[in-house]
């Protein structure tokens, strides 16, 4: 009356693996897609920290952003057997997150009460409390970059992601020639340097 | 190539900072990590709690009634009856009743009906050999329930 199915640590192969940090993607994949909880656990501490910071550019509240988290990974869930290039997973991730965070801001942006519309709508408003900082470097950062265009403020967070997306995955997920990235990197570094400067 | 390395220890500060002010919550982990248990194949097991077939070992029934399955969650049975031996045909009710997405997996093959309001559907022309069924319920907690396999 057991299920024939196995739930095993095992890849395809039916051997054990280990799910090192340098463990390709593909491999993680394969596991996952074959019930590995490991090898999809391995997935997630990889690029949660990826969709997170996508996620965070849009300044939900912290409810929606983690629905919208979730939203991702139950995405990833059903695909998982269906990247058809595994390499480009973190685009596929980022941009998943970029498109559920999207629709959640229209979906807010219809049913919540005016008044609080009018503090969404608020580009001024800081994303963080900068008084969680002790790190006063850090808190001068964080103030510049939210002086920073949207544009910049969202090249830059794709960028600064560890593992960082490739330029080929950041072109993907913004909609932006490839070509375009390296010199608009340089012009928000040098802005976003200046801005801390000038505190 | 210095203002490169610059550029690098800029952006690790600047995740840092934005780490440091809006970090990766443990529950959105955790949460991440739990959606596995999601994923299609990983769907809540349907125990297969009865079957006519197996009755047969106390004689109730005899050859030639059309064998009857029922498969038990704690939220919902599903009823198989194969209503021929000879024209493969299975009919299914869902209980309670629901509409309903009920794939059949034989192999590698996967065939999809619906379950009507009244929680019912069919197969026809089934092939001899292992089946299991999956049902996509609608607008319940359980969304995924998947049959135990049987031989039929």
């Amino acid at each position: 009356m057991r299920p024939t199915q196995s739930h095993q640590v095992q890849d395809i192969r039916g051997v054990s693996f280990p799910l090192m940090a340098e463990t390709p993607v593909a491999e993680l994949l394969t596991a996952a897609e074959g019930g590995s909880q490991d090898a999809w656990d391995s997935l997630v501490d990889r690029y949660g920290r990826l969709v997170w910071s996508v996620i965070r550019g849009f300044r939900f509240d912290g409810a929606t952003a983690a629905d919208v988290s979730q939203t991702v990974w139950l995405r990833l869930v059903e695909h998982c057997g269906r990247i058809r290039d595994p390499e480009r997973l973190p685009a596929w991730l980022a941009t998943t997150a970029r498109n559920e965070s999207i629709r959640a801001s229209r979906r807010m942006a219809k049913t919540i009460p005016t008044e609080f519309s009018v503090e969404v709508a608020d580009e001024a408003a800081p994303s963080v409390d900068e008084s969680l900082l002790e790190d006063e470097q850090l808190a001068q950062m964080l103030a510049a970059f939210e002086e920073m265009s949207p544009k910049c403020r969202e090249l830059l967070q794709l960028l600064c992601t560890d593992p960082p997306l490739d330029y080929e995955a950041v072109s993907e997920v913004l909609d932006m020639p490839i070509g375009s990235i390296g010199p608009t990197r340089s012009r928000c570094l040098d802005r976003l340097r200046r801005l801390m400067e000038r505190r | 190539m210095s203002d490169q390395i610059k550029d690098e220890q800029l952006l690790a500060r600047l995740n840092a900072a934005l780490d440091a002010a809006d970090p990766l919550p443990e529950a959105v982990v955790d949460a991440a990590k739990a959606s596995f248990t999601w994923r299609t194949i990983d769907a809540e097991l349907a125990a297969l709690v009865f079957d006519s077939a197996a009755e047969d070992l106390v004689g109730v029934r005899s050859a030639g009634v059309a064998r009857q399955m029922t498969f038990r969650t704690p939220g919902v049975e599903i009823e198989l009856v194969v209503v021929s031996e000879t024209s493969r045909r299975l009919v299914g009710q869902l209980v309670p009743p629901q509409a309903a997405e009920i794939e059949l997996h034989h192999e590698d093959v996967t065939r999809t009906a619906q379950s009507d309001n009244l929680g019912r559907f069919a197969f026809q022309d089934v092939p001899a050999g292992s089946v299991r069924l999956t049902c996509k319920l609608k607008g319940t907690n359980d969304p995924l329930i998947q049959t135990e396999w049987v031989i039929i």
